[in-house]
């Protein structure tokens, strides 16, 4: 908390945050790229370890460049009678999602933008990705891709609602839907450590809206890469890079919401944010290749059965301890 | 060296390779993955996602159809190559490196690329070969290499005709007069945002006459034009399990798959996903071989197959591996390996999970369907028992080596019995149950049959 505050935020209590010029929300965005760019060659690194072969010489970590260089020669393609505008509109809007979810993640004291319901922001741009991901699979006019969008619904039927109750229980604890004060009110205890189900299937949420790890059969080899069968070129490259920017951004936010924010010693606040999200996002990049997917058939019985009420409890036990306090 | 040159060197570095196997061909196949993994390349999972094509061995004329199908629907850069000797899989992939590097021919490829209107008309009426997706395809959409040379669309009238399912094939634009056409309105399926990749408009075209009569062409198909957009016929209803009315698409599995028996194709009726019907069929192989297959090394193959259709990527590249070393001429150290990977597999709780229930086969089953007696229990129990039998170095083939039923049994026990164990199931499912069959006696039996008849 050392450096100077030129603008508090009306109207807040114990919160130390400064909404900085919209100019600054390019370097958000470049934050968010070195991020992607990072997971990427991370996880170049293990699927080529796992391969057991060098990945071209660099062990895998180039993968992301190469990769890029591919798609950005490849050309596009388009299929008949596809319904192009929702087809691009789905690829692209993953990117654009995760760029406003992270508008009002506070990096230290500094924020694009403070809501006072930022919680609700970013759970309103994950629901997005539900149609983003859909429209994909529809757009090309194609059975696998479109196989592939109704698999991520069925997925989300699963993880959407306990992802909501999870963000519930951070908000409670601090009395505020503001991103900002739900940092600080984890003053000498992050909400990580006591409500460890909602962190949990906060992540596990993550997870699934970036298509990622056991969330991805909605982009299966079963059905010749689902959402993104018929993508190719910059297209393919957009979308890509959107799963990564989405699980960047969710990994992020995990920062303020149970992870103490920019809390911790001898570091700036700022910098703490970024290790600690590089740490969750490695974390779950490294997940990716351990677990089998979760089908989503079976899956929405765990999501309904055993989460929803898992973290319910956790929402109740947060509330009863808020009571007791107050 | 340009901008261009180097991104055009870093792609080339990481191709992605869909691979082909023609029946009989197995080993080619395996040696083909193996190399494209050693090379930092990546095993694509679909047209759209690769830039090389690979055929192990002679495809017949079916499969040669399908792959013709499947090479029209890759974006380019594209480069396809056939491999028909293990020995030839480095300098063919090495080929297809530098004919990735080749720019020149890439635009020159790009600007032939018949549009997707001319391979609807040539293919609408016959089957759809080896498409595995629901609509065709305009391949990879590229402005830069077109030439529209000195036509002249200004005044060109359409109106509302539709381009869908003509078939242009007998027409002579011998002196045809484009004089006043308007291309306004109605091009049906032609998407002139992205599609005029490959079509020439170069010269002579001045003189067709599109407006008043059509003489020479086939209208045949104007009928029925409402119900079929751009020659693809929409799908129709029909009542799913739980009684509603639902969309019914016809959907074709094969033969180029990743991850699926060579050779195989499996029609199905889907509704959403769900097979509501299916037909199966073994595609024509030129030259089998392998008669002496390595049963241990299939078996790590199909093993591979079923995690990587788990889900499960980095067991199924240690799977995938340990098929590579028994491949590999020379000591076997594999049996400890084996033996790590399927405590591994057993560990995982999300992959039993998973697994448990898919398609259990009782006793009976089995010997009715005249499989062999390890396919009894769910499609776990089966990973589990390849697994074990891997382990404990089981050389004798899945089924067809057991004597007793002859090789015509064997080839339409294999594709009615698919076709049987897969109805009923979503897509999903139904890949894991045909992966955990561990079918390559199926298979071996087939080609054999065709050796001996052919």
């Amino acid at each position: 908390m050392a450096e100077p505050m030129p603008m508090p935020r009306s109207g807040a209590t114990d919160s130390t945050i400064v909404t900085v010029a919209p100019g600054w929300a390019v370097v958000a965005v470049a934050i968010l790229g070195a991020l992607v760019v990072a997971a990427a060659a991370l996880d170049g690194a293990l699927s080529a370890r796992a391969s057991g072969e060098g990945g071209g010489g660099s062990g895998g970590v180039a993968r992301p460049f190469g990769e890029a260089a591919r798609l950005m020669r490849q050309r596009r393609r388009t299929t008949v009678e596809a319904d192009s505008l929702l087809w691009r509109a789905g690829g692209g809007g993953l990117l654009i999602t995760a760029v406003l979810m992270v508008t009002v993640i506070p990096l230290g004291e500094w924020t694009v933008f403070d809501l006072d319901v930022g919680v609700m922001w970013f759970n309103a741009m994950d629901v997005l990705v539900w149609a983003l991901v859909w429209l994909t699979g529809w757009g090309p006019n194609s059975a696998h891709s479109l196989v592939g969008g109704y698999r991520f619904l069925a997925h989300g039927l699963g993880y959407e609602l306990p992802l909501m109750f999870a963000l519930v229980a951070p908000a409670i604890a601090a009395e505020s839907l503001n991103v900002g004060e739900v940092a600080a009110a984890q003053e000498g205890l992050w909400f990580a450590v006591w409500m460890p189900v909602a962190f949990l299937v906060y992540l596990l949420g993550v997870v699934a809206f970036s298509v990622w790890g056991p969330f991805s059969p909605a982009l299966g080899t079963d059905i010749a890469g689902g959402a993104r069968a018929e993508l190719a070129g910059v297209d393919r490259l957009v979308f890509e890079t959107g799963r990564y920017a989405l699980l960047a951004a969710g990994a992020a936010f995990a920062v303020p919401m149970f992870l103490g924010g920019g809390a911790g010693p001898l570091l700036p606040t700022w910098a703490w944010v970024l290790v600690k999200t590089a740490a969750v996002l490695a974390v779950l990049v490294w997940l990716r290749r351990r677990v089998p997917a979760f089908r989503p058939d079976k899956f929405m019985e765990v999501g309904w059965m055993v989460l929803i009420p898992a973290v319910l409890l956790q929402d109740l036990v947060v509330a009863v301890v808020m009571v007791g306090r107050s | 060296m340009g901008l261009s040159d180097m991104v055009a060197r870093a792609a080339a570095r990481h191709a992605h390779v869909l691979v082909v196997e023609t029946p009989g061909w197995w080993r080619t196949r395996a040696m083909v993955e193996r190399e494209v993994l050693a090379r930092g390349w990546s095993l694509a999972f679909a047209p759209a996602d690769a830039d090389v094509l690979v055929v192990c061995g002679k495809p017949g004329p079916q499969l040669a159809e399908a792959v013709e199908l499947v090479w029209h629907q890759m974006p380019g850069p594209r480069v396809r190559v056939g491999v028909t000797e293990d020995d030839d899989v480095a300098p063919c992939l090495d080929g297809a490196h530098s004919r990735l590097l080749d720019t020149d021919h890439h635009m020159d490829d790009a600007r032939q690329r018949p549009a997707a209107s001319e391979l609807l008309a040539e293919h609408s009426g016959m089957d759809h070969g080896g498409m595995d997706h629901g609509g065709m395809d305009h391949g990879g959409m590229d402005h830069g290499g077109m030439d529209h040379g000195g036509m002249d669309h200004g005044g060109m009238d359409h109106g509302g005709m539709d381009h869908g399912g003509m078939d242009h094939g007998g027409m002579d634009h011998g002196g045809m007069d484009h004089g006043g056409m308007d291309h306004g309105g109605g091009h049906g399926g032609m998407d002139h945002w992205g599609g005029h990749e490959g079509m020439d408009h170069g010269d002579g075209h001045e003189g067709m006459d599109h407006g008043g009569g059509h003489e020479g062409m086939d209208h045949g198909r104007h009928g029925d034009m409402d119900m079929s957009p751009s020659g693809i016929p929409l799908a129709q209803g029909g009542d799913d399990r739980d009684g509603l009315e639902m969309d019914v698409l016809d959907v074709r599995l094969g033969p180029v798959l990743p991850h699926w028996p060579a050779g195989l194709v499996l029609r199905c009726s889907l509704q959403g996903d769900v097979v509501t019907e299916a037909r199966a069929e073994l595609l024509d192989g030129e030259q089998p071989r392998e008669a002496a297959a390595a049963p241990l090394a299939r078996r790590l193959d199909n093993i591979a197959s079923l995690l990587a259709l788990a889900g499960w990527d980095d067991a199924a590249a240690e799977a995938r591996s340990l098929r590579d070393v028994v491949l590999a001429p020379g000591d076997d150290p594999t049996v400890g390996r084996v033996a790590r990977l399927r405590r591994r597999v057993r560990r995982s709780w999300t992959l039993r999970w998973s697994l448990r229930g898919v398609r259990p086969l009782s006793e009976d089953d089995v010997r009715q369907l005249g499989l062999p007696a390890h396919a009894g229990g769910d499609a776990y129990d089966r990973l589990i028992g390849m697994l074990d039998r891997a382990a404990a170095g089981d050389e004798t083939a899945s089924t067809g080596d057991a004597a007793g039923h002859t090789h015509d049994v064997d080839r339409t026990l294999s594709a009615d019995l698919l076709a049987h164990l897969v109805t009923g199931l979503d897509l999903a499912t139904a890949r894991l149950v045909v992966a955990s069959l561990d079918l390559d006696g199926l298979r071996a039996g087939h080609a054999e049959h065709e050796m001996s008849h052919g």
